[in-house]
């Protein structure tokens, strides 16, 4: 990984932050919240799947717990293998078209919003799977898309050059 | 050949990294699930959500600065008809600044008596609003005092006209806080006119439950709803808010009453942290006047209940709660 990419990921990763803990609240939309972190992290594994390690989503799902009130490691833990299974899968199923990485980010967010949810149940949240289902894991997961969808056009163009030159199995803009 | 090598190195290594990273997020999950309110890792959190605080003031403003983006919208889109009627509005509003001047005055005068803390005989310290949860899962507010101001972990919080949470956590000079309606919130609490007692608990929707009701107690709508103090959790006597509606008839085990609170959580701005109600340290019969004062005080209609009391436990100052740090209901033992 490049320099420069290495950079980019850095100052990715600080803005991600920043507005998780800024804007977020701002822009929460009834009960659902963007989650900028997770967002940050699974479009890294989708557009630089070869390259992108388990160390970035590790950091970005630390942050989201430590600054918030949920159990340390839930996000860390399952940002690292969310991000792991978007990057095989992309891998194996790249097919050239917007589709492909914007499917595997929704799969992915979903997964982890929905075992955030149950993990939390686990730690003692009294609340019913289908109401968590329905009335938080869809909508951030639907919110955390429309994030996702911003954030991949824009790492799209910085970390894979968004040209001709970008490696096999990273996604081409059509 | 030697490429090769290398490739398989950085796989094997990558591989070794991404198992350990899950080896170390799952011994946090544990360890955290496992360890006290004052772990290590809570003390790390709550130091970590101190020190971004800042960022949540921002936060605000955004969400102030977004608030009036769309007012700024709504009066570009406006008509001369509309325009008309706000002039007018404008007017009788400049007529009423006068008045509100004068309001303005004795609300200052009012604080200034809440300052001195012995109206409803409640001590604690006052505290602003600066953040909200950046959190889906959890309803949490951050408010502008901390430990340096004596805020500690377990203390009630109250809003203008009744109980809003629970401090969960507190960091030099912020600190956290659980609200009610945040679904591992708990809080033992009794039907005021009844004194039938159960445990308000928070759901993913924003609505309050109480649950574990006496199957023969007497809960109608529009009976007001207090905390118990069993379990030391809350304070006693603190108005939380009135029933809304009641699941099952009265003789059925299983009765989830819906209750609404008082205090909008919504437009949660200022609020009281509560160190000690004043008469928990008197005997039972003067706990219950207190808690009938405090909930006439706090706009309740209903100070029927202000008998005897049917809780034996002492209501304890809530500052000295040290049960997990998560206000978790499940941990209240007074019951």
């Amino acid at each position: 990984m490049g320099e420069k990419n290495n950079l980019v990921l850095v100052v990715g990763a600080i803005a991600a932050f920043v507005l998780q803990i800024a804007l977020a609240p701002a822009v929460a939309l009834f009960s659902a919240q963007p989650n900028f972190l997770l967002a940050y992290a699974l479009v890294v594994a989708i557009v630089i799947p070869t390259e992108a390690g388990p160390v970035l989503p590790f950091v970005m799902g630390l942050l989201y717990d430590l600054t918030g009130t949920g159990p340390v490691g839930g996000m860390a833990l399952l940002l690292v293998i969310a991000c792991f299974l978007a990057s095989r899968v992309f891998s194996l199923m790249d097919n050239d078209t917007l589709f492909m990485p914007l499917a595997i980010f929704t799969a992915c967010a979903l997964l982890a919003e929905l075992s955030y949810g149950m993990l939390l149940m686990a730690c003692g949240l009294a609340a019913n799977p289908l109401e968590a289902l329905f009335t938080r894991a869809l909508p951030c997961a639907l919110y955390d898309c429309a994030v996702g969808l911003v954030v991949y056009f824009v790492m799209a163009r910085l970390l894979a050059g968004g040209a001709q030159d970008r490696g096999l199995r990273t996604p081409k803009l059509r | 050949m030697a490429l090769n090598f290398q490739q398989q190195s950085s796989a094997l290594m990558r591989r070794a990294l991404l198992i350990g990273l899950i080896a170390a997020s799952i011994i946090m999950v544990t360890a955290y699930s496992r360890e006290g309110s004052t772990g290590p890792l809570h003390t790390l959190q709550s130091a970590v959500s101190g020190a971004v605080s800042p960022l949540r003031i921002v936060g605000g403003s955004v969400e102030a600065a977004t608030s009036t983006v769309g007012d700024t919208m709504e009066n570009i889109t406006a008509d001369q008809n509309t325009l008309t009627g706000l002039r007018e509005y404008n007017s009788q509003l400049e007529q009423q600044y006068a008045q509100m001047e004068e309001y303005k005055q004795e609300a200052q005068r009012l604080q200034k008596l809440l300052d001195l803390k012995d109206n409803y005989q409640i001590e604690g310290t006052g505290a602003r609003v600066i953040g909200r949860s950046s959190e889906a899962w959890s309803q949490t507010v951050i408010i502008n005092k901390g430990t340096n101001e004596g805020i500690s972990t377990g203390q009630t919080v109250i809003g203008t006209s009744g109980v809003v949470g629970q401090v969960v956590s507190a960091s030099g000079s912020t600190a956290t806080v659980r609200l009610l309606t945040d679904p591992q919130s708990g809080a033992a609490a009794m039907v005021q006119s009844s004194r039938a007692e159960g445990i308000l608990r928070g759901s993913l929707i924003g609505l309050l439950y109480l649950e574990d009701l006496d199957a023969d107690a007497e809960v109608n709508v529009g009976d007001v709803i207090v905390t118990s103090g069993l379990g030391g959790s809350y304070a006693r006597g603190l108005i939380i808010g009135t029933v809304v509606k009641v699941d099952a008839q009265q003789g059925d085990t299983s009765r989830r009453i819906v209750v609404s609170p008082n205090d909008s959580i919504d437009t949660l701005e200022d609020v009281l942290v509560v160190s000690s109600v004043g008469a928990s340290d008197d005997d039972d019969s003067g706990s219950s006047s207190s808690s009938s004062s405090s909930a006439s005080a706090n706009g309740s209609n209903n100070s029927s209940g202000s008998g005897t009391g049917s809780s034996s436990s002492s209501s304890s100052s809530s500052s000295s709660s040290d049960n997990s740090g998560n206000g978790n209901s499940s941990n209240e033992g007074g019951r």
